[in-house]
């Protein structure tokens, strides 16, 4: 197990934490159902490699085509990530979000993130079409040779500290008086609204919120892989997200980061040690398949047998009111 | 003006595809109360079916049967199987929205190892080709269009005219109404399944005829036409699905005329998007995709 390996694994695994917690907030706390998740992942990665690669005639990264290339130094590129996934939840949030059902929204976005990604591949001067965008630079490079040991740790750290700060970040929305604003919403929007909740503007800027953290952990994995293309943010990447959440326990931060290191972490090491290993078996490409197949089943057996996951969401209730059974009660389960 | 005419006899070739896929789908959801995202899988999985049989020398208008035969029976199992137990368990309406997607993505990566990654087209020769005015067809595209007509009047007579029709409609107006009535919601929800399951199927083996190959990927552009029309019409609403069929089939060939055909799906997504901010309900749908109240 060599630094590198452990990076590759670290860093993944803070990505999918980071994604698995802003999918939480959505999804399981406050029952947005996203299905174009990816989709502003996608958003903060392009951005961040527009913003760190030079302009697309310098000698070297003239075999590809995109808009932009400034070229600017660390910080900005995750930050220009993260707020590019903030800009685009707002005209989405505007059209899904407002008058639709929640099951109409659940498809109005899925099928976004189909027609994103279509467009986004045949659109090639945009942002190179199907081959996407290489040779991003990684964040620091010039100051800090990207191949060397150290560099690695200080990738990790940084992922390291995103993940500890996106963390708090949620974990006080969670807690606090608006996410108890976000459950009721959830459980039953109209008796939300009947107290005087808005409901549009919760789920506005849930989604805006969301849209930030999905876009920097783009950002983060486009400047670790210094890759980015369609056919790496499909729409089947988001329903993985979804299966970690599931597992984890819908509405349990803790269990977003167990679900993102079970379900797609563990799928990717499972997978990497069966091709290490030569236990590929069948014809090309039935082992990835064959995962996909596993997640749609972990999907459905875990809403059938444990629809709460493995950390389910704790019961909030008020210890000191004499009405506390009573108040179980009125929680539909 | 010639390419429109052109074009618009393509639209005419198209919308009777998606008016299949579209009615099926929407029936489905009024009747039974299930966005089944795996519509697109369980069309193109005909398709395959029918490929098959066509392959082993059948002429595709009968495989074409063997198609429906299967889409009406796996809908029926995949509803007595899975969306069934998991209504009966008290799954929310997102709930199975998330569980047909998790279905639709088992089987189109069950489906991949068996059929293949390359595209594939049914043998067949195209027919003769027919002239009126600039509108070019071949006898293949009029048989579709005589298709989808005559099953579009078959679902108006059955809706229409018979006990089952009747109470399909009352089940979908008030399920519990409906069973107390006397109806057995139980067997009616079962036939919608075969039904439906028919039509997706049909819908898929003339959706592949239409685009002479096909391969799994286009499940999910299948499905994104057929959502548009539905949502168009107004789900749950077959009439309005026919009339969004229509005008999604006519819209999208008339933009691949003017612009690039590549962009079908987008067109189809654009005015998906206009429907869903100007009228949220559809053309038909008292309530359609607006939130319900309560």
């Amino acid at each position: 197990m060599n630094t590198y390996y452990a990076a590759n694994l670290l860093i993944y695994a803070g990505v999918d934490i980071i994604a698995c917690l802003a999918l939480n907030l959505q999804f399981g706390v406050s029952g947005i159902v996203n299905f174009s998740f990816i989709v502003f992942q996608a958003v903060g990665a392009y951005t961040a490699a527009v913003l760190s690669l030079p302009p697309d005639h310098t000698p070297g990264f003239d075999y590809q085509i995109y808009v932009g290339g400034y070229q600017l130094p660390f910080p900005i590129p995750w930050l220009g990530g993260a707020i590019a996934g903030g800009l685009l939840a707002v005209p989405v949030g505007l059209v899904v979000l407002r008058k639709l059902r929640s099951d109409y929204q659940a498809i109005a976005l899925l099928v976004l993130s189909v027609i994103t990604n279509q467009v986004i591949t045949n659109a090639r001067p945009f942002l190179n079409g199907a081959a996407g965008l290489a040779s991003v630079p990684p964040p620091l490079s010039s100051q800090l040779d990207p191949n060397t040991e150290r560099y690695q740790y200080l990738y990790i750290a940084l992922t390291a500290v995103c993940v500890v700060l996106v963390f708090a970040v949620v974990n006080r929305i969670v807690n606090s008086p608006y996410g108890r604003s976000l459950r009721a919403m959830r459980e039953r929007e109209l008796a939300a609204a009947a107290i005087g909740k808005n409901p549009v503007a919760l789920k506005m800027t849930v989604f805006i919120v969301g849209g930030v953290i999905a876009g920097l952990s783009g950002a983060i994995l486009v400047g670790f892989i210094q890759l980015w293309a369609p056919s790496v943010w499909l729409y089947p990447e988001t329903i993985i997200l979804f299966a970690a959440v599931i597992v984890g326990g819908r509405g349990n931060n803790i269990g977003a980061i167990l679900g993102a290191l079970l379900v797609p972490v563990g799928f990717e090491e499972v997978t990497r040690v069966l091709n290490t290993n030569n236990l590929n078996f069948g014809p090309p490409g039935l082992l990835s398949a064959l995962q996909w197949v596993a997640i749609g089943l972990l999907i459905i057996g875990f809403l059938w047998f444990r629809p709460e996951g493995v950390r389910p969401e704790p019961r909030r209730v008020f210890a000191g009111s004499p009405d506390t059974v009573e108040v179980e009660l009125v929680r539909p389960a | 003006m010639d390419l429109y005419l052109a074009a618009f006899g393509f639209g005419l070739v198209s919308l009777s595809v998606i008016a299949i896929g579209a009615v099926g789908f929407t029936m489905q959801f009024g009747i039974t109360n299930m966005i089944n995202l795996a519509y697109g899988e369980v069309m193109i999985s005909s398709a395959y079916v029918a490929y098959y049989v066509n392959r082993a020398g059948i002429s595709i208008w009968i495989a074409m049967i063997a198609g429906a035969v299967f889409g009406a029976a796996f809908s029926f199992l995949l509803n007595r199987i899975v969306y069934a137990p998991f209504l009966a368990k008290g799954t929310s309406h997102i709930g199975m929205v998330i569980v047909s997607l998790a279905v639709s993505l088992m089987m189109a990566n069950l489906l991949l190892p068996i059929v293949g990654y390359y595209s594939v087209s049914y043998q067949n020769s195209t027919g003769d080709l027919i002239r009126v005015g600039s509108i070019i067809l071949t006898t293949n595209q009029i048989a579709i269009i005589a298709v989808a007509v005559a099953l579009m009047l078959l679902i108006h007579g059955l809706l229409r005219y018979t006990r089952l029709g009747k109470a399909m409609r009352a089940t979908s107006a008030n399920p519990t109404l409906a069973r107390n009535c006397g109806i057995p919601t139980q067997r009616v929800v079962d036939m919608v399944w075969v039904i439906t399951g028919a039509l997706c199927g049909l819908a898929g083996v003339v959706a592949a005829m239409d685009s002479d190959t096909f391969a799994i990927a286009n499940g999910a552009t299948f499905l994104i036409t057929i959502l548009a029309a539905a949502v168009l019409g107004g789900a749950g609403q077959p009439y309005g699905a026919m009339i969004g069929a229509v005008l999604i089939g006519l819209i999208t060939e008339l933009s691949a005329a003017a612009w690039s055909p590549q962009y079908k799906e987008v067109v189809a997504f654009g005015i998906l998007v206009l429907v869903m901010v100007l009228r949220p309900q559809g053309l038909l749908a008292k309530r359609g995709a607006l939130a319900a109240a309560g």
